[in-house]
């Protein structure tokens, strides 16, 4: 076939265009203003909460009683200090590494394996009946629920709510996963590609997972928030984090009791919460859009 | 000549379901009902008829991209239903399949040069430099440039993306393609360049093409042979000219009075079909295309007609095939004049291009 050249080949061959090579994912994530900005914020929570132990100027677990519920501004106390007279800034930076922590390897964990299910369920059709009634059983359990139940196990904590938000992010997203695997499972371009005879692992890897990427990350950002707040919840109940440790979300619960005479207490946790989801949900969005080769320009 | 593929008996049959838990059969769809054609070296068969006759299935089938219910298909003289494996790899790669919506059929997250590449990848031929090189060549091949290998689909219209598929199909050199009305979905003008696009390469590449489409006038100039089917069956298959010139089956004669024209004087002379197709669920005894057919009789309600030679190498399955009244209609060579005039645009276009 070497040799063969059409005329009109010949005559329809354009010329080369001179534009500059496509730029990389992440350059074009980084030309939003807003995407950067959001990338901005993430790298510096990210780098707070890594750096915690040697940014914080105190122990998280040091208390001064004296200073019990000092407001932001008080000398040595920029943020204040909570009710047993630790300091804010070092309770929030070692509240924010565990928050993130818990709420990345939640969603990654429990999104990983909902998503191989979902596939699974999409492409091997005689499974799907088994494999979505089993979702729907883990479904009809609410997170709490979960994490009672984990933590009468494992013992309450860290690793127990970790492992009941990844049990309870599982079904939601193999529901997601399969139905966006099945929109796409319909395309010409699956059937092109089963007819090369390639292997059913590399056509979901290549072809069904790429196109399914949308809804994963939408969710996978939502989902990042809503973990975080029922991490807290469980923490809450005192089947997370256990005092003394720093968390946002137990933070926040420990100064609802305050909330009338010192009210720093229990906002600035809830505040940092509100900048943590934001921003990954800003840059959740941004990234999709960023991987997607039909929204380039 | 040998015949490259030949289909035997072919059919699938879809059971319809009714119930929640138990389930149980209330009927069974039958989207082809006993097919057998045979497509030689270097020669395109035409498979047409109306939507929902069971074209697409039939294609489907011979890629094996669904199981068959019943029948044999051999290839190059393998029965492709029964092999597995290391075999059935290396029968995927000598068929591969072009698709009707060109839109549908690329990966939007793969570049078209890793779209093309695929199938070399799959079936490990060359190295990455080689199959580079190949899918530059293979876009010169289509009438695309080298440097639109690094593109994406959504970058190229609906006729550039159908050469690209066709591009990909090429990449491991098959010997049969399936083209699944690979023209339907393009303008005229677009058509014209395509369906040359696929003369070419068929002449220089020897390639064979099971060649599916509903539009005439495309099948008059591609196709070798043509069969044409209705609910699941072939009602007539024979050689191109035979066919155009003398259709021995009423449905096939309905088909081609019904190429739109333009001249409103003359559409007293098209035979038209009364009614809808029948449910594959529920295909009527006897012929089943005798509850259109204007000349049905009453054997036609009994007994189904055998697909039988009326002339060397072209058949028909209908009882009075030898005796049907002349339709009457002047074809010009077969086709109205709408279509005539389509035929030398393709034929236009193609001197354009030389």
């Amino acid at each position: 076939m070497a040799s063969l050249n059409s005329a009109a080949a010949a005559a329809a061959t354009p010329v080369a265009p001179s534009a500059p090579r496509r730029p990389g994912t992440l350059r074009r994530l980084l030309r939003e203003p807003v995407a950067a900005g959001a990338f901005a914020v993430a790298v510096l929570l990210v780098l707070a909460a890594l750096l915690a132990p040697w940014m914080a100027p105190t122990d998280p677990l040091d208390n001064n009683l004296a200073a019990a519920m000092s407001v932001p501004g008080t000398e040595g106390l920029p943020l204040g200090a909570d009710s047993q007279g630790r300091d804010m800034v070092t309770r929030m930076l070692f509240g924010l590494r565990v928050t993130l922590v818990m709420g990345l390897l939640s969603v990654l964990l429990g999104g990983a394996a909902g998503a191989a299910i979902g596939f699974a369920a999409a492409f091997y059709r005689r499974a799907d009946g088994l494999l979505m009634r089993l979702m729907d059983v883990l479904l009809s359990f609410p997170a709490i629920l979960f994490g009672l139940a984990i933590a009468a196990i494992f013992g309450p904590g860290i690793p127990a709510v970790v492992l009941a938000l990844s049990v309870a992010t599982v079904p939601l997203m193999a529901r997601i996963v399969r139905g966006a695997a099945l929109v796409v499972m319909r395309m010409d371009y699956i059937e092109a590609a089963r007819a090369t005879g390639m292997s059913d692992a590399r056509l979901i890897a290549r072809h069904v997972a790429p196109n399914c990427l949308s809804p994963i990350f939408v969710f996978a950002t939502l989902r990042f928030g809503q973990v975080i707040l029922l991490g807290s919840a469980l923490s809450f109940l005192g089947l997370g984090a256990q005092p003394p440790v720093a968390e946002l979300g137990a933070m926040a619960a420990d100064g609802r009791n305050f909330l009338f005479f010192a009210p720093h207490i229990a906002v600035l946790p809830c505040l940092a919460i509100f900048v943590v989801v934001l921003t990954f949900n800003l840059l959740g969005d941004a990234l999709r859009d960023a991987l997607d080769p039909r929204l380039r320009v | 000549m040998s015949a490259l593929l030949e289909v035997n008996g072919l059919a699938r049959h879809y059971p319809v379901k009714k119930g929640v838990l138990l389930q149980k059969q209330v009927g069974t769809v039958r989207a082809v009902d006993g097919v057998s054609f045979a497509v030689n070296r270097g020669e395109t068969l035409a498979l047409v008829g109306e939507s929902g006759c069971g074209k697409s299935t039939t294609a489907r089938l011979v890629l094996r991209l669904i199981e068959p219910s019943a029948g044999s298909i051999r290839f190059d003289g393998q029965d492709v239903t029964r092999v597995d494996g290391a075999a059935m790899r290396s029968l995927r790669r000598r068929i591969q399949i072009v698709f009707q919506d060109p839109y549908a059929s690329l990966n939007p997250r793969l570049t078209v040069g890793d779209a093309i590449a695929e199938p070399m990848q799959v079936h490990n031929i060359g190295n990455a430099a080689s199959r580079r090189a190949k899918v530059q060549e293979l876009l010169r091949l289509v009438g695309l440039a080298p440097f639109h290998a690094e593109r994406y689909p959504h970058e190229f219209s609906g006729g550039q993306r159908q050469r690209i598929g066709i591009a990909r199909a090429l990449s491991v050199e098959p010997d049969l393609v399936v083209c699944d009305e690979p023209v339907s979905a393009l303008d005229v003008s677009i058509q014209a360049q395509v369906v040359n696009l696929m003369k070419d390469l068929q002449a220089r590449l020897g390639l064979s093409y099971l060649f599916i489409a509903h539009d005439l006038a495309v099948v008059k100039h591609m196709a070798d042979r043509v069969a044409v089917m209705y609910l699941g069956r072939i009602m007539e298959i024979g050689d191109k000219r035979s066919l155009f010139r003398d259709p021995r089956h009423p449905y096939t004669r309905a088909l081609l009075s019904a190429i739109p024209h333009p001249d409103p004087s003359r559409r007293g002379k098209v035979v038209p079909l009364g009614g809808d197709v029948p449910s594959p669920m529920n295909i009527p005894p006897g012929c089943r295309f005798h509850t259109r057919c204007p000349f049905a009789q009453e054997r036609c309600r009994q007994e189904e007609p055998a697909l039988r030679d009326i002339v060397p190498s072209h058949a028909a399955a209908c009882h009075f095939a030898e005796s049907l009244p002349d339709p009457g209609l002047n074809y010009a060579g077969g086709l109205s004049e709408a279509a005539s005039r389509r035929l030398a645009l393709f034929a236009s276009a193609r001197q354009r291009a030389a």
